[in-house]
């Protein structure tokens, strides 16, 4: 047998915590557009983005291994879910928005890019707290 | 206003995403179903039923001492991969061990021992 809640546990934290750090990458490239390094920010962020969204398959594999299967549990468990699925949609989606559009992103782009980036990194985090509570109650 | 390459991307990142999702959701359907058929295939075999008594009844006598997963307790050895044969099991906890473990011998029938000695059995 696969030990899955390790196996969760271990591959959880790539995809989190590159999504957080590509957010921060962006948002910190438009804080600083002026100056030389905004663009490799950018390319940072960008590679950031496609690790989380690959890492997060293996992720969302385990963690449905884990739950037998079940995607929209019951209580703890649909909390947790609740926020995973928005956010590995989100996710998704922005990678392969990303993929597409590359650098050339016009302003009302970059605008609602970042908004999006905004609210997939507060349902990863929402995700993540609620699957540490499934972790600590044994559940 | 978004670009044509924008608002092309857009349509790919919605439909990838929504794909992945519905993708997932059907697998982990599938799956799910398949877990269940596995195990509800076939009733339980008559050495599983006094298997799963001897676990709930070591749930309920033995395993403060010994710990859930019987690995052990503060004060009690670990179950698991005992060396020793099913009638010493038997004996000690019939019989007890003076000043260290109860005596179960009031407490179980002969046939609760045995289904308690056939649970310690499978944790080899
Ligand atoms: C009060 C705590 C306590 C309870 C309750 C208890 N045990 Fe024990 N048991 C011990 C201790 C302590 C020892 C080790 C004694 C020694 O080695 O001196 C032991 C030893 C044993 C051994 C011998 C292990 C070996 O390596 O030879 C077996 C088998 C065993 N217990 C089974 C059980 C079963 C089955 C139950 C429940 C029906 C049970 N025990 C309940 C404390 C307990």
């Amino acid at each position: 047998m696969i030990p899955w809640d390790k196996v969760h546990g271990g591959m959880t934290h790539f995809p989190i915590a590159l999504l957080l750090f590509s957010a921060t990458c962006d948002f910190a490239a438009v804080a600083f557009r002026k100056m030389p390094f905004a663009r490799g920010l950018r390319t940072v962020s960008y590679y950031g983005l496609i690790g989380a969204a690959l890492g997060s398959l293996g992720a969302v594999t385990s963690g449905l291994a884990l739950a037998n299967g079940v995607w929209w549990g019951r209580g703890d468990l649909l909390f947790h879910q609740r926020f995973v699925w928005p956010a590995f949609g989100l996710l998704i989606g922005l990678a392969v928005w990303r993929l597409v559009v590359r650098d050339a992103m016009s302003r009302t782009g970059r605008c609602l890019y970042l908004v999006l980036m905004a609210l997939a990194s507060g349902c990863v985090a929402a995700a993540g707290y609620f699957g540490g509570e499934l972790l600590l109650k044994g559940g | 206003m978004l670009t044509s390459l924008e608002i092309k991307g857009a349509v790919a990142a919605v439909t990838t995403s929504a794909l992945l999702l519905s993708g997932t959701f059907t697998a982990a359907g599938t799956y799910r179903a398949h877990r269940r058929a596995g195990s509800d295939a076939r009733p339980p075999t008559a050495s599983e039923l006094v298997t799963g008594r001897g676990r709930s009844l070591f749930f309920r006598s033995c395993a403060h001492c010994h710990g859930q997963d019987a690995d052990g307790g503060e004060d009690a050895p670990s179950l698991r991969k005992l060396q020793i044969s099913g009638s010493h099991m038997t004996l000690v906890i019939r019989s007890g061990i003076k000043g260290e473990m109860p005596s179960f011998a009031k407490t179980y029938t002969e046939q609760d021992t045995a289904a308690i000695v056939a649970y310690l059995k499978t944790l080899n």
